[in-house]
């Protein structure tokens, strides 16, 4: 799922003053499951920020509504009706469904209620943990299915680094396991240790973020 | 020992009169409680009490919410720990109210003004006196601002 994280409050509420009707928009998808922009957030930032514009003496009315998915155009025509009644939205989905309210209502100012993270898992409750970075050149086939883009603090392709501690853990984070320590482990337990010493070609990085803003493109799905 | 009912000299000056929701558990009153017993207005304090099933279903933005309408402070009562019938549901619940503790004093509102108590068996006097406790402790942050709140 993709993560986030509320930004401060006082970040928002200096972006929002002045503003006298506002609409908090969440999306119900990935950054409800992280509890960052679902509806259950979505019910508890919004007495919070009426709290705190009030007590910046900016008082506001604060809206809200919930979408089963920000990502998609489909789901975001459901504000229609609210944007001529708002004069700002706050959307606390990821950095896509900002965009695309953003995009279909560009009349109105809407602002980032998070800071998107990663992509992730949910490891425990309440701790979520990078498992990707969309690099574009999925190598998990090579890694026994343990990133070593996303899970290395160096993003190292070849092995472990000279900073591991001797309990497993990386230099950087005591709390973090060395990836490349726990792909050696399952090579070793399915009997497949040798296949770590194949040749593998270098990793295709103009696939990721360096190569530009990444487009898919179906022909068989086009209209 | 009965709520105080009469007024400070600092409670004449201010005029200030705290109005406190109390949530509690269903689980921690007595069968006989009296639970009436807020409607008996104090000089002190005002308090409403409001039943739950489980203190496992207070949500922050429930506790916000009230807050965001002009309650003066909220407390919710719960039952002891390890005694609740969702087994962490109370313990889950004062995590939840501490972490809205931390909004309110980010915002400056006062994390004082959101508190939990534990017990079981409480009488509606109880309740009553739990309520007090959270009065005495919103005192000195004064009326909440949201009281009557305008938007221009």
């Amino acid at each position: 799922m993709i993560i986030a994280e509320w930004k401060p409050l006082s970040e928002l509420t200096a972006k929002l003053r002045g503003h006298k009707k506002i609409l908090l928009v969440g999306c119900a998808t990935c950054v409800a499951e992280c509890a960052a922009g679902g509806e259950k957030e979505v019910e508890t930032l919004a007495p919070l920020l009426r709290m705190a514009l009030h007590k910046e003496g900016h008082p506001a009315e604060v809206v809200t509504r919930t979408l089963e998915r920000q990502c998609e155009w489909e789901f975001v025509e459901e504000l229609a009706p609210l944007i001529p009644q708002v004069d700002a939205v706050l959307s606390i989905a990821c950095g896509i469904g900002i965009q695309a309210v953003a995009e279909r209502y560009s009349e109105v100012p809407v602002y980032p209620g998070v800071n998107t993270t990663a992509l992730a898992i949910r490891e425990e409750p309440g701790l979520w943990l990078a498992r990707c970075q969309a690099c574009g050149d999925c190598g998990l086939g090579e890694t026994f299915g343990i990133c070593p883009v996303a899970r290395c603090a160096k993003s190292l392709q070849n092995g472990p680094c000279g900073g591991t501690r001797k309990d497993g853990k990386c230099e950087v984070d005591e709390n973090l396991e060395c990836v490349w320590y726990q792909i050696v482990k399952r090579a070793e337990a399915r009997g497949q240790l040798d296949k770590l010493l194949e040749f593998r070609p270098a990793k295709n990085w103009s696939n990721s973020l360096h190569g530009g803003p990444k487009r898919v493109l179906r022909e068989d799905l086009r209209p | 020992m009965e709520p105080r009912t009469e007024m400070t000299r600092e409670d004449l000056q201010s005029g200030f009169k705290p109005e406190i929701i109390l949530l509690y558990c269903r689980r921690c009153v007595e069968e006989e409680a009296d639970l009436f017993i807020a409607a008996k207005a104090t000089s002190r304090f005002a308090a409403k009490l409001v039943m739950m099933p489980c203190t496992s279903k207070v949500e922050e933005s429930h506790l916000l919410k009230l807050l965001a309408e002009g309650a003066d402070g909220v407390q919710v009562v719960g039952c002891p720990y390890q005694q609740c019938q969702r087994l962490l549901g109370n313990l889950q619940a004062e995590r939840r109210i501490e972490h809205a503790r931390g909004y309110l004093r980010e915002i400056g509102l006062g994390a004082e003004r959101l508190g939990m108590e534990r017990g079981l068996h409480f009488s509606g006097l109880q309740l009553l006196l739990l309520a007090e406790k959270r009065a005495h402790a919103v005192r000195p942050l004064g009326p909440n601002p949201m009281k009557g709140e305008r938007i221009p």
